[in-house]
């Protein structure tokens, strides 16, 4: 169970949690696009942390190296082949927030999934993708207020629509009954017996 | 007819004009590529009109956020962007929200052209072939995609079983409320799945290494090498337009 | 395609000795924080060449022996196994299971694990693909496939998850027998298969190469037992009750295989009553034809031929149809007009269908796969819009046929007690609970988890949900017997009493045509996308020709009804 090498079942949960949050992630752009066009940019920090989401379900359910980076990825990628408005630049975007969580489960050797690392790997990808749109937008040429006020939101936004969402479902998840036979449910059955 | 090309040069070029468009910050580029895809999918692809421009709605409204960026924040804009592009049209005040929402557009319907024009499955089979993705990981990816459609077979389930439950008919279309509830009997749902199909596959031979017959894969033809022909020549006259500020004296120069 | 050795001890002839095919060695196995092994010790070897039949009640660990076979328990599925297990003399441990794809074909018990959720074609040629068969061979075996369990070339780009549960099954089974292996394994092949498309399994195991092992486990004995070489039992406990060529088990056993609640063939049966009125032949038949025409080569006398009678006659009143009630003039409790049904998101597959079902009505849905009687199903309780007509009535209850679909809480209990919840009883609920937990054999299994059921447990499970619920006045059931044994199927009967007792409609999707002879005094057939006819089932399936159209077969007792007419 506990072997670094990836199983055809953990590849294929991998793959199943990206395609349904590609399809999620689809629904929710157009939530934000509307909301955007309305109530002006700021709103892109806010939502963002909902990007987050499938790297943090993943590597709380597999709780193996990559588990998020690749979620994150696979989700943009099915996106993308769905169409996606953000276009290829989204794989981009992806990898970069996958990484961003990645780092933070590397910091514990993969080992500690509680929901205080959940919701830091929230942040880790918030600020990812903040450098990110920094270099990509050009917020240098914003005015430093503003700019607090983005990094703020979307680090809560990380914690919360990333970490704490992300947290809250798979528990929900883990009720259902199908992540038997995982890492996770290993790590629970044996703390619990 | 894009649908008749290989998938990679077709991959290859797509991700060639989505690097122009970002690199590139001029706006005649932008609506020059927009149109032209537009003209594409229209003329080529035999899509309808109206669907193109339904298809366009979240791009243009992607771009919107930008031109609203651009223009709350405009003399900071302004000057960074400057500094970006050489366009004759920096003069103009929010050009540059203009440009960044024509890239958004030009962009998305390039992407929109790949998806449109390519089938998935044989987009992997591609892959698998070149190398690119090891087998066991191109048929987790094969059967996520193929999930997606079946999503709303197993949506529709599982409000049939709470329909009865409840003893009250499901709606037409879920509100947001129901979707949200829907979200992680739809998850277990693709996990379970996955749990089989894993079991379905190692039963059936599917193992890492070894050799393995693709069956169906597409393949390389004169067409291809015409289409990424046609297709740098196009990108090059573009970015020369852009780099020439359009003077078609210029142009003529460099052609 | 259709010749098959009537008398199988031939079968059993010294050329098909071999060497042992598959055997498993004091095998054990144990899911994981499970309190009991869910099988074994079993100690039981297939030669090759080997046609076995392996019977056990719902729950004793058919399937885990199946998925132990080529290493899936433990390796694949999380469990703790002990003993061994050995494929063609090589111990199973020691391999991944995808090394044994190419000699052992697995046809699982839940078409979903045998099949990858690609398109038909993609799934057929997965096992060839992974056996780097040259491309050519590949597109030949798909085609062989596809005609060998008789499904038509246009469902090549289809994607499985469209298919009707039937044509799943069949899908898989093609996907099966594509890579020609060795060894084939199937686990309930015939659940939801329509009569016709089960003889085909039958007729392909009937030709099974004879240097070739199969290793089949089925509920549906009928038509399945005349062309196994051997019969292996079971028990509860994970043990072998049984073994030996099927004649000899269903006539020494049929004491042991009713008490442990294990289908026996209506062969069985009839010979029992024939041996009671000493008229038995001496080796036992295996079809109630064979067993008929065994009577007739006798020449009997006509003191015997009174003796026949009687035990044909209390054959035939254990199996044969109620006396059709009238439905009375009682308003409807459904009734479909000029309807049009189609599949959610799939195109309209029965139309034109306009009945009535009255309050105590049993009504038998048959057709052939894919003939659009689930699609009915749902129809009939107004789960699914109609495409055209109109529908009057309350909404009514269905169980799916796949009973996964209607599980939502986290234990077998918390299921009932939704289901009870939903019902909007209050008082008593504990106690009613508890009966039905009883009533349906699931007290062992209450605090296990809806999916970690066997699938016979399953569907029982989805069947107490719904009687659990007592509020809609039509209960539509959906293959209700696949996958379960005698016991399980008695529990149904038992329901489906209550059910008429309590003055509701049941609407009862089936494949099992004895079944259907036996609970429902009408029946609808439907074929080529509409109600074929709508009458007494007794008379409806005793019509060759409707039979013949809708792609369906008689019962398995008709030819006793038959020869009680001709020595009336
Ligand atoms: N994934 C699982 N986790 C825990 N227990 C399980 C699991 N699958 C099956 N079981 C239990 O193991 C026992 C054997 O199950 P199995 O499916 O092998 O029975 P079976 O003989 O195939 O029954 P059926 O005829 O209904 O298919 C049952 O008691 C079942 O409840
Ligand atoms: N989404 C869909 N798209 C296209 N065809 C579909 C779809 N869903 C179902 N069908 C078709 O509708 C037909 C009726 O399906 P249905 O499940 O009612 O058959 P059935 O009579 O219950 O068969 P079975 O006995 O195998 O359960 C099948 O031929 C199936 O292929
Ligand atoms: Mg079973
Ligand atoms: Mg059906």
């Amino acid at each position: 169970m506990t072997s670094p090498r990836w199983t055809q079942r953990e590849i294929l949960i991998l793959a199943v949690i990206g395609a349904v949050f590609a399809v999620l992630y689809l629904g929710w752009v157009q939530v934000w696009l509307v909301s955007q066009a309305v109530f002006g940019p700021v709103t892109m920090d806010i939502a963002m942390g909902f990007w987050f989401i499938a790297s943090i379900v993943a590597a709380a359910i597999i709780r193996k190296p990559g588990a998020a980076f690749l979620a994150e990825v696979l989700a943009a990628a099915i996106e993308l082949l769905l169409g996606s408005p953000a276009g290829l630049m989204l794989v981009v975007s992806a990898a970069i927030q996958g990484a961003g969580a990645e780092a933070v489960f590397a910091a514990t050797r993969w080992r500690n999934y509680s929901l205080p690392v959940l919701m830091a790997a929230g942040v880790g990808a918030a600020l990812a993708s903040f450098a990110y749109t920094w270099v990509r937008f050009d917020y240098g040429a914003l005015e430093p207020g503003l700019l607090v006020l983005m990094f703020t939101l979307r680090c809560l936004s990380g914690a919360l629509l990333g970490g704490l969402l992300g947290h809250v479902v798979v528990e929900a998840l883990y009720r259902t009954g199908v992540l038997s036979g995982l890492k996770i449910d290993h790590d629970r059955r044996a703390a619990a017996a | 007819m894009l649908s008749w090309l290989h998938p990679l040069p077709k991959l290859a070029v797509a991700l060639a004009f989505l690097l122009a468009s970002i690199l590139v910050f001029d706006l005649v580029f932008q609506i020059a590529l927009s149109l032209g895809m537009v003209l594409v999918l229209v003329v080529f692809e035999r899509v309808p009109v109206w669907k193109v421009l339904l298809l366009c709605v979240p791009f243009a409204l992607f771009g919107f956020g930008f031109l609203t960026t651009s223009l709350l924040f405009r003399q900071q804009a302004g000057v960074a962007l400057d500094a970006a592009g050489q366009s004759l049209w920096h003069a103009l005040p929010f050009s540059a929200g203009l440009t960044l929402f024509f890239r958004a557009l030009a962009g998305g319907l390039v992407s929109m052209a790949f998806a449109l024009t390519t089938d998935p499955g044989q987009l992997v089979r591609a892959l698998m072939a070149c190398r690119l993705l090891p087998p066991r990981f191109a048929y987790a990816l094969f059967s996520a995609l193929e999930l997606v459609p079946d999503l709303a077979g197993a949506a529709n389930e599982i409000r049939l079983a709470r329909a009865m439950r409840t003893g009250r008919r499901p709606r037409r279309i879920p509100g947001p409320v129901e979707i949200g509830a829907l979200v992680v009997p739809l998850l277990a749902f693709a996990v379970r799945r996955a749990g089989r199909a894993a079991i379905a596959m190692e039963a059936r031979g599917l193992a890492a290494g070894g050799a393995r017959t693709i069956i169906n894969l597409p393949r390389f033809s004169r067409r291809d090498a015409v289409f990424v022909g046609l297709a740098g020549l196009v990108l090059a006259m573009l970015v020369a337009g852009a780099r020439t500020g359009w003077s078609l004296s210029a142009l003529a120069g460099a052609a | 395609m259709t010749a098959v050795p009537q008398q199988p001890d031939a079968a059993l002839a010294p050329a098909r000795e071999h060497s042992p095919a598959l055997a498993f060695e004091g095998f054990e196995a144990r899911y994981p924080f499970a309190r009991s092994a869910a099988v074994g010790p079993v100690d039981l070897a297939v030669r090759a060449g080997e046609r076995v039949l392996l019977l056990g009640p719902s729950g004793s660990g058919k399937s885990t022996l199946l998925l132990a076979l080529t290493g899936l328990v433990p390796q694949a599925v999380p469990a703790e196994t002990a003993g061994g297990v050995r494929l063609f003399g090589a111990p199973v441990a020691g391999c991944r299971p995808s090394d044994w794809a190419g000699r052992v074909g697995q046809f699982f018990q839940d078409a979903d694990q045998t099949l990858c959720g690609m398109r038909v074609e993609d799934e057929i040629a997965f096992a060839p693909e992974n056996l780097a068969w040259p491309e050519p061979q590949i597109h030949a075996a798909v085609k062989k496939a596809l005609a060998a369990v008789g499904l038509p070339q246009t469902v090549r780009r289809r994607r499985s998850a469209t298919l009707s549960g039937g044509e799943k099954q069949l899908v898989a089974l093609a996907a099966t027998i594509a890579a020609d292996p060795e060894l084939l394994v199937a686990d309930e092949p015939t659940a939801s298969l329509s009569p016709r498309a089960a003889r085909r399994f039958r007729a392909l195991l009937a030709d099974w190469p004879a240097e070739r092992a199969a290793l089949v486990v089925d509920h549906r004995l009928d038509g399945l037992v005349d062309v196994v070489d051997r019969v292996i039992v079971l028990g509860d406990d994970g043990l072998i009750v049984a073994d030996g060529p099927p004649h000899v088990v269903f006539r020494r056993h049929c004491a042991a295989l009713d008490a442990r609640g294990i289908w026996t063939p209506l062969a069985a049966d009839l010979d029992r009553e024939l041996e009671a009125g000493g008229l038995a032949a001496e080796t036992m038949p295996l079809t109630v034809a064979a067993a008929l025409d065994a009577l007739d080569a006798r020449g009997l006398d006509g003191e015997e031929r009174g003796r026949a009678r009687t035990a044909l006659a209390a054959f035939v009143s254990r199996h044969a149809p109620p006396p059709a009630r009238p439905a009375g003039d009682a308003p409807p409790v459904v009734s479909l007009e000029a309807a049009a049904c189609a599949p959610f998101l799939g195109p309209v597959v029965v139309s034109q269908v306009g009945l009535e079902i009255r309050p105590g009505e049993v009504v038998g849905i048959l057709g052939a796969n894919g003939a659009g009687k689930s699609t009915l199903g749902f129809a009939l309780a107004g789960l699914l819009r109609l495409k055209a007509g109109r529908r009057v009535g309350a909404m009514g209850a269905v169980s799916f046929q796949n009973p996964e679909a209607q599980f939502s809480a986290g234990s077998v209990a918390a299921e009932i007690e939704t289901a009870l919840a939903s019902g909007g009883d209050t008082g008593g609920r504990a106690s009613r609970a508890a009966r039905i937990l009883r009533d349906w054999d699931l007290e062992r299994l209450a605090a296990r988890h809806p999916f970690e059921l066997s699938q016979g447990e399953k569907r029982r499970l989805a069947l107490a949900c719904l009687a659990a619920d007592e509020r809609a006045r039509l209960v539509v059931l959906d293959e209700p017997l696949a996958g379960l044994d005698r016991r399980g199927a008695a529990m149904v009967e038992a329901a489906v009493a209550g059910y008429v007792r309590a003055g509701r409609a049941v609407a009862i999707v089936t494949h099992d045509m004895d079944f259907a002879l036996r609970l429902c005094p009408r029946c609808l057939v439907l074929g080529q996308g509409r109600v074929l006819a709508d009458g007494a089932g007794a008379t409806l399936m005793r019509d060759l020709g409707l039979m013949q159209r809708a792609g369906l077969e008689p019962p398995q007792i008709a030819p006793a009804l038959d020869w009680l007419e001709r020595h009336a």
